[in-house]
């Protein structure tokens, strides 16, 4: 026997007794998969490694070389003509392969980015969005139009869409009295539509402050009294003290009812789908402050949260 | 000369060193420099904005709140779109922040008003029910330190060549100059100037009979800075 081959045995029969107790300080394999995998492998790369060494250390010390020398001599260090390994030549080549692989369509450039992930997992949920949702019932589109609107409005106007004391408008009802006042007083934006045709373009219509505002009644401009009652009016639902103003001065543009007429005025006695959204497109700025425009809404979800502002403001 | 390196590694590894580093540079700055470059729309803090993000930093807003919003659909969806790196081309230090105890700000000038904001720092809870956020009561009377924020500005336009006083293109096609005050006067009433813009959308009577007597509470600069990250 070797002496060489007892030191192996020792080494290894040393490094296992040393997992070995080291493991049972640890509190054993516990019956646990992993930890005896763990320890099986240990095991059995202990023995793989000191039988390689000791193998190659035998070798060199009993292995003389052989073969035919190379012609050239550099130094009197000769060197044997013998063949390319094999397992070397075949790495060779396919490193060859490789390289061509990795110049042409393998440099990272072509692979992996962030922002290329993310386009494509906005495609894929766009279109699992529009997939799924393509044809919603009104309910449907009440409840969607509820939860975009405790994420997105509710901040401002409050879970209860009541407009938080006055932080926001009131979206419970059309119109609160000092918005009516407001308008009447400064005149309103021009870009609510009042007429969308089939192909969907837009037509708007401006309405003049209260320079503008006649009162054929009268035969004169509103007044400040005037202004008051037909707020009340308005506010109230289109019911009460004021209908006579609005008749007389509001109602050839906005309608008797106040349902609003195509290409002229929008509705003020009710909230509709059409006019949410282009509040929505547009942003306002009105009698409690400045509301910005929520570009980042998909259409469905426009749609959605219109029909659930429309339903709540009338009690729905 | 190489076999001359060969007989001293210390010079070899000096050139080792030099040819890694050249590699490094030529391919990794560029591209560097490229992405730093102010977006499209991208504009220089005016002196109130300046100012508010002066009380931002002050008030540590960054250990709660990120300005940096990650491409992920998710997140997209609530803040807008994902940051990018030009973007925080004016913003010396930047203020990405780590955590996100509150929300997102980068994009908060987007979907938040001046209203909003004064009515939020006032009580945060009141406007978002379940709001861990303290109110920040005494911004409503510590004035907004303007000289500072003033120097700060110096020290960009000199130093770091942010263009102030000069055209920055915008997202829609046109040019906007920020301005900046040649003396400290004159930038102090610019600063008022801003500030009665935004005390017109506030609801504090407080605030507005400060503005209105020449001094600037640090609610208003932080506003006008909240207003502007878009």
């Amino acid at each position: 026997m070797n002496k060489l081959y007892l030191a192996g045995v020792a080494i290894v029969a040393a490094m296992l007794g040393f997992t070995y107790v080291a493991m049972d300080i640890k509190g054993g394999l516990n019956g646990d998969i992993v930890n005896m995998l763990a320890i099986a492998g240990a095991v059995v790369l202990v023995i793989a490694t000191v039988f390689v060494v000791t193998k190659y250390v035998r070798q060199m010390q009993s292995d003389t070389a052989t073969g035919d020398l190379a012609e050239e001599n550099w130094d009197s260090i000769g060197e044997y003509k013998n063949p390319l390994p094999m397992g070397w030549a075949i790495i060779f080549l396919g490193l060859i392969v490789w390289a061509a692989w990795y110049f042409l369509a393998g440099y990272p450039v072509n692979a992996y980015s962030q922002i290329g992930e993310y386009n494509e997992d906005s495609a894929k949920v766009n279109a699992k969005f529009e997939e799924k949702y393509k044809n919603l019932s009104t309910e449907e589109l009440h409840s969607m139009g509820e939860s975009v609107f405790l994420v997105n409005c509710a901040p401002c106007h409050g879970l209860a869409a009541d407009g938080m004391d006055g932080k926001a408008a009131n979206l419970t009802k059309r119109l609160e009295a000092k918005s009516v006042v407001y308008v009447i007083n400064h005149g309103s934006m021009n870009n609510i539509a009042v007429h969308t045709d089939d192909n969907g373009s837009k037509t708007t219509s401006a309405m003049p402050d209260r320079n503008g505002l006649f009162n054929s009644a009268t035969n004169a401009l509103i007044t400040d009294a005037e202004i008051e009652k037909v707020a009340t009016y308005v506010a109230n639902g289109m019911k009460g003290d004021g209908a006579d103003v609005f008749a007389s001065t509001c109602s050839s543009c906005h309608g008797a009812d106040g349902k609003g007429m195509d290409m002229v005025a929008p509705n003020i006695a009710d909230f509709t789908p059409a006019f949410v959204s282009d509040i929505l497109s547009h942003g306002k700025k009105g009698a409690i402050g400045t509301m910005p425009a929520f570009t980042n809404l998909n259409a469905t979800q426009v749609k959605a949260v219109s029909t659930y502002i429309t339903d709540i403001s009338k009690g729905e | 000369m190489f076999h001359w390196l060969e007989k001293h590694p210390f010079f070899f590894a000096v050139g080792v060193f030099l040819v890694i580093a050249f590699a490094g540079l030529v391919e990794i700055l560029p591209n560097f420099a490229q992405a730093s470059q102010p977006v499209v729309g991208t504009k220089p803090y005016t002196l109130l904005e300046m100012a508010g993000r002066e009380v931002y930093i002050k008030n540590s807003c960054n250990a709660c709140h990120s300005q940096l919003i990650r491409p992920f659909k998710a997140e997209t969806d609530r803040y807008g779109h994902y940051s990018l790196s030009g973007e925080y081309a004016y913003d010396r230090p930047f203020l990405w922040g780590s955590k996100r105890i509150g929300p997102d700000l980068h994009r908060v000038g987007d979907y938040r008003t001046t209203d909003w904001h004064e009515n939020h720092m006032k009580d945060p809870a009141g406007v978002v029910p379940g709001s861990i956020m303290p109110a920040y009561a005494w911004m409503f009377t510590n004035l907004a330190d303007i000289n500072t924020a003033y120097a700060d500005q110096l020290t960009n336009a000199e130093f770091f060549n942010v263009p102030y006083n000069k055209p920055v293109p915008m997202k829609d096609g046109t040019t906007l100059t920020v301005p900046m005050a040649k003396s400290v006067a004159e930038a102090n009433a610019m600063a008022l100037e801003e500030a009665k813009a935004i005390t017109a959308d506030m609801k504090d009577k407080d605030v507005q009979d400060m503005v209105a007597a020449g001094k600037i509470p640090e609610i208003v600069a932080l506003i006008a800075y909240l207003n502007s990250l878009k």
